[in-house]
């Protein structure tokens, strides 16, 4: 790659910090591999078919990825004047002041946390029937999900973010088993004729629409840290829109096309009853039935390190968040150490490890389901908090680029972030009236109540601290936001 | 408080940051290490009168010349680039030669050997002591260091800013090892680091930032 007549003859400075720089290619295939899209397409479709039984997700997926493009106008922006520009609470404490931005740290660590944990569930469950098949004996979910803890515990602290070249692969085969097995469903169509409705903008007007957003969402989550690769990549105002644009316009496809097919091989009136019979193992049976087992198993096997490769990528962001909180002293500053040996966040690792210990245990004891309680729940409770994110972080937008000079376009700063935010608080309302359909569970539940309610708690707490640091830390409350460039007081 | 000769800023750090007495092995990750060393670089052109931090950016005050061929040749890189004055720029930019650079140049003061590792020859060489004669000097600034903080010491100027600079990329924690005397280490280290003088303390905290910068950028991970 040649980056020559972008800086100015003789700038051996210039030249030098543009070498070995990302490129599109690059920043998209690290964004879509942390979004684990086999993990997505077996895991959350099925069992969201199965708990919602509602059909009319293809449609969502490319509803959310619209949705998200135009969001990405504003913020892919805005990322260019942000310090940590990874992290949404960020944006929340430039665009509606430091207190909002407390507020939204919190409830990303909520969200980011408990995707992570969620995925311990998905990665015991669907583990077990392999094992059982190669080892003849059949092992507790939790077991496995232990020992990708303690993997995930191990990798974390010696900051080994997998190698790219390894995910580049991975997802170059995750993607190719996915569309192989989109292709054998087209060509094995239940019924007499391709079930289109699914694809029709009709199924989004079905009741429990916003249990469909949730999912949907969750299945993007991932595609806002491109922009951490700003200082990484070649022409951070060209490379990072791109990619980012690439990565929702792959998954929203990829998404929707397969979510499609898998109606098109079971039959729209059968799937929720098939999803909730073979939970994570449904595509894989399809594919066994259409293809033979050694495809379904090489599907299988693929399925399961997207999962972890997803997990290790949620892991490091949830460090990485508590470990620019430490460095800002809005948490306690050991939350800002790192190893010495590897430069991890030492601390904020220990403690997503801890927690995803505890919350494995628990599960263990308790005899909880690890797919539909742990992995769907979680990863909704998730999805669900980072709808909330991009909803805040939307309006922080316009309001940032109102009150602070720059040189972005009126469609970058105004429109798209506004029409953005519009039709966020829409999608976020019927969010949360649909959270019992989102859920499965009788309108009335209190689940239903309590799961969302988390983020509002969280959110007072964070409103709360920071009020306290603004009246007795006033020189830490002055650095909110600012991450790592935070400086130490 | 030393009788021995002062060795430049960059290479005392250098001789902190990396074991060159047992393993030849870096005690801090070797991305730490390279940004300190490269605020430690440009430190010595601000202490030879050639260099100042005005307003957080870098500004030549004298061309000059210096006697160390390694601070000439950061100055002459300085000055042929006047358009360049951000501080986190310049440690980006000397922070991949830096590690080498300092390396050479304490093996051509005849205090380390470079032994590079006879398989996988990419991997990072080690630095051990070049023999016993020097083994004193090799060994003595993490000691000084340490024993200025447990003992509360007077630290002289230089000392101040190489705890600054030990502080900024994480290497307290190596440094005052022995948990009983942490605490007390510590709490002198920050005593000693409010008596930096201004244009020392943006640099070392310019530093801080780049090494945690580096943490939320995933800067170990290339495609």
């Amino acid at each position: 790659m040649t980056t020559q007549h972008r800086h100015p003859p003789g700038d051996r400075i210039t030249a030098a910090l543009a070498a070995n720089r990302l490129g599109v290619p690059a920043v998209a295939f690290f964004v879509l591999s942390a979004a684990g899209p086999l993990s997505v397409i077996a895991g959350v479709v099925t069992t969201g078919y199965a708990v919602t039984g509602i059909t009319g997700l293809p449609i969502a997926f490319l509803v959310v990825g619209a949705v998200l493009a135009l969001f990405a106008v504003g913020y892919v922006a805005m990322a260019r004047y942000m310090a940590n520009a990874g992290a949404f609470y960020t944006y929340v404490t430039h665009g509606l002041g430091r207190p909002a931005g407390v507020a939204a740290a919190w409830g990303a660590l909520l969200a980011y946390n408990s995707i992570q944990v969620a995925l311990y569930g998905v990665f015991g469950a669907a583990s077990v029937p392999l094992l059982a098949a190669w080892l003849g004996v059949t092992l507790p979910w939790w077991l496995i999900a232990l020992v990708a803890w303690a993997l995930v515990l191990a990798l974390g602290l010696s900051r080994v973010d997998l190698n790219g070249r390894v995910l580049a692969v991975l997802l170059i085969a995750e993607i190719a088993v996915i569309l192989l097995f989109d292709l054998a469903d087209l060509f094995h169509p239940a019924g007499p004729s391709l079930a289109w409705e699914a694809l029709s903008p009709a199924a989004l007007f079905s009741p429990g629409i916003g249990a469909l957003l949730v999912i949907a969402i969750l299945g993007f989550v991932g595609f806002e840290a491109a922009v951490v690769f700003s200082e990484e990549s070649r022409d951070p105002r060209r490379t990072i829109p791109a990619a980012t644009y690439l990565s929702v316009a792959v998954i929203a496809g990829v998404y929707a096309l397969s979510s499609w097919l898998m109606q098109v091989a079971i039959g729209p009136a059968n799937i929720a009853a098939v999803a909730r019979r073979d939970s994570a193992e449904t595509i894989f049976i399809l594919a066994a039935d259409h293809m033979g087992d050694v495809i379904a198993t090489i599907g299988r096997v693929l399925f399961i390190t997207s999962t972890f490769a997803a997990m290790l990528s949620f892991h490091n962001t949830s460090a990485r968040y508590l470990f620019a909180l430490g460095r800002e002293r809005v948490l306690p500053e050991v939350f800002g150490r790192t190893t010495a040996r590897t430069g991890a966040p030492k601390t904020g690792s220990i403690a997503q490890s801890c927690l995803g210990l505890l919350v494995i245990v628990v599960y263990a004891i308790l005899g909880l389901d690890p797919m539909v309680q742990l992995f769907y729940f979680g990863g909704t409770l998730g999805g669900f908090g980072i709808l909330v994110l991009l909803t805040v972080t939307a309006i922080s937008v316009p309001i940032y680029f109102a009150r602070n000079p720059h040189t972005e376009p009126r469609t970058h700063t105004l429109f798209a972030p506004v029409a953005a935010a519009v039709i966020l608080v829409v999608m976020l309302g019927l969010a949360i009236t649909n959270f019992a359909t989102l859920l499965g569970v009788p309108e009335g539940d209190p689940l239903a109540v309590i799961l969302p309610s988390l983020y509002g708690i969280a959110a007072v707490l964070g409103l709360i601290w920071a009020f306290v640091l603004q009246r007795l830390r006033p020189g830490i409350y002055q650095q909110i936001g600012q991450g790592a460039k935070a400086v130490a007081s | 408080m030393t009788s021995r000769p002062v060795l430049p800023l960059a290479d005392d750090l250098f001789l902190v940051a990396w074991d060159v007495t047992i393993s030849g092995q870096p005690r801090l990750h070797p991305h730490g290490i390279a940004l300190a060393l490269a605020g430690a670089l440009l430190t010595e052109l601000v202490f030879a009168g050639r260099l100042a931090v005005r307003e957080e950016q870098l500004v030549v005050v004298g061309r000059g010349a210096v006697q160390d061929p390694l601070a000439a040749s950061v100055l002459a890189e300085l000055v042929a680039h006047p358009q360049h004055t951000s501080i986190p720029t310049w440690l980006a930019y000397m922070e991949s030669q830096a590690t080498t650079m300092v390396a050479d140049r304490l093996i051509s003061d005849g205090l380390l050997v470079r032994e590079q590792p006879r398989l996988l020859r990419n991997r990072q060489p080690r630095y051990r002591y070049a023999s016993r004669a020097v083994f004193g000097r090799a060994a003595w600034p993490p000691e000084r260091l340490r024993g200025c903080l447990v003992a509360h010491r007077p630290v002289p100027d230089q000392d101040m800013m190489l705890l600054a600079l030990v502080d900024a990329c994480g290497l307290t924690p190596v440094l005052l090892n022995d948990p009983a005397m942490r605490r007390t280490g510590e709490a002198y280290l920050a005593t000693v680091l409010r008596a930096l003088p201004a244009p020392l303390s943006v640099l070392a905290r310019q530093v801080r930032a780049a090494v945690g910068n580096a943490v939320l950028t995933y800067r170990t991970r290339r495609l």
